[in-house]
């Protein structure tokens, strides 16, 4: 653990229908560093995220978010975190400029600071065309890319991504890459969550790897060969012939 | 204030919302045609009401019976506005999202309560504009027309807090709707066991919601009834607040 991270996360678990979700999973992140997690379904990553983003209260264990503890002030969260859960909960009745606006002044911008920040984000993410579009007439991928742009708005300095590569199409998964390395450049620390090792090797900068709840692997992704070494390593996790 | 952000969004929803205006439309024009025939009724008596020494006027006979059938359909319509407005969210997944802002569960609570409560306020205006078009040009009692509307008023807020509360408790907007409506129509005649055994006054007349509007409805502004929608306000809220807190222990 690292006491000046942005995130340290200290052996938080949480039980979900009556069973053990995540276990004594510890990790911390700084500004700048994209982790990715791998695991394969049920492994308890939407469950971690959730407790990152403070939407789950952990059962055991600590959160500390720059600093503060967000398990008792969870409200530390209206501008430092943006989150994007997995399938992209959207109000079917706003629109996607509302949408963005909606989110800036939840979390406390003013209206000219909240349309600024609205049409910046709309601008890097191309959602120009689709500004004036229900959500509930967008498409899977276009929710996806809304979603998005929901949890960068406010310029957080924790992004959490459950699955964000979801539905979208191989030029904008080229682009959700470069979006991401962005934030990263710009002090932003990212935690992916996603099933394609690809997307990992290609974006992360540390990888951590969840099984049955617990965390089996974390370590930084270094040079050509990490792609190879990252397969062998999750698929002995995920198998159980190795940790 | 985030309260008042929350608010903005649930009115924008509520707004391009069909079914908010499609229960506005067919509420207030069967309320404007009980308008029209208790007016007709009331011009039609005007020779007996001549002759009788302080008979009702207008405010009895028309437009306090317009609020208490406004008062009759909020059973129903207020439900049916509440119920999506927790459990819909948490089913659609966006009540976890709009936690993550790091909105308390009481600013959420509070800022949605205040959205369905100026849907309602307007509901009211548009209702309580027919008296008072007719009111100006002839001799209504504006004393009792204010307690009858302070009583509605009240009966509105809480119908839509016990809404919340049902909302907040389910998933499932069509249970909430069923929830709240059940609970308001128990506390609506509470008392009707007991008035059926010929007792009368007590714990459940108190209790009763129907005693309280009443008294409001017939001019009569006490306290002790006030504190009864106070409290009732009050404690709704403050069980949707703490449903909704532990959401995050539960989920």
């Amino acid at each position: 653990m690292t006491g000046t991270a942005l995130l340290n996360v200290d052996a938080i678990s949480r039980r979900r229908a009556g069973r053990a979700a995540v276990s004594d999973v510890s990790f911390s992140l700084n500004g700048g560093e994209v982790l990715g997690l791998l695991g394969v379904n049920g492994a308890g990553k939407s469950t971690t995220l959730a407790m990152l983003a403070g939407a789950l209260r952990p059962d055991r264990g600590g959160i500390r978010l720059a600093g503060h503890d967000f398990v008792a002030k969870p409200a530390v969260a209206r501008t430092l975190i943006g989150w994007l859960p997995e399938s992209a909960p959207l109000w079917p009745e706003l629109s996607v400029d509302e949408h963005l606006l909606a989110f800036c002044r939840l979390r406390g911008a003013s209206r000219g600071a909240a349309r600024r920040a609205a049409d910046g984000m709309t601008e890097r993410l191309q959602l120009g065309p689709l500004r004036r579009r229900l959500a509930s007439v967008l498409s899977q991928g276009q929710r996806q890319r809304l979603g998005l742009a929901c949890a960068l708005v406010h310029d957080p300095a924790l992004v959490i991504l459950d699955e964000p590569a979801n539905a979208l199409d191989p030029v904008q998964v080229g682009e959700l890459r470069k979006v991401i390395r962005e934030r990263a450049a710009a002090g932003a620390a990212v935690i992916l969550s996603t099933h394609v090792l690809a997307e990992v090797v290609t974006v992360c900068d540390r990888v951590a790897i969840l099984h049955e709840g617990t965390l089996r692997h974390d370590a930084p992704l270094r040079g050509d060969e990490s792609g190879k070494a990252l397969e062998a390593t999750f698929f002995g996790i995920a198998t159980g012939a190795g940790a | 204030m985030s309260v008042f952000a929350v608010a903005r969004l649930e009115l924008r929803r509520l707004a391009v919302r069909p079914l908010a205006w499609a229960l506005a439309a067919l509420t207030i024009a069967w309320l404007a045609w009980t308008f029209i025939l208790g007016l007709g009724q009331f011009v039609g008596a005007q020779v007996k009401l001549a002759a009788v020494a302080d008979a009702p006027g207008f405010t009895d006979l028309v437009a306090i019976p317009l609020l208490a059938e406004l008062a009759k359909l909020a059973f129903l319509v207020v439900p049916l506005m509440t119920m999506t407005q927790l459990a819909g969210e948490r089913r659609a997944g966006t009540l976890a999202l709009l936690a993550s802002t790091g909105l308390s569960p009481s600013r959420i609570v509070l800022g949605k309560y205040l959205a369905v409560l100026v849907w309602l306020g307007l509901w009211l205006l548009a209702t309580l504009a027919m008296p008072l078009v007719v009111g100006v040009a002839s001799t209504a009692d504006w004393g009792k027309l204010a307690a009858a509307t302070l009583g509605t008023a009240l009966l509105l807020a809480t119908l839509a807090a016990i809404g919340m509360a049902c909302s907040a408790a389910t998933g499932f907007a069509a249970i909430a709707a069923a929830m709240a409506l059940i609970v308001t129509l128990a506390l609506w005649t509470i008392d009707r066991g007991a008035q059926a055994a010929g007792v009368s006054g007590g714990f459940l007349e108190w209790l009763t919601m129907a005693t309280h509007l009443q008294n409001l409805l017939r001019g009569l502004v006490s306290t002790a009834d006030l504190m009864w929608f106070a409290l009732a306000i009050a404690l709704s809220l403050v069980l949707a607040i703490r449903r909704l807190g532990a959401d995050r222990e539960r989920q």
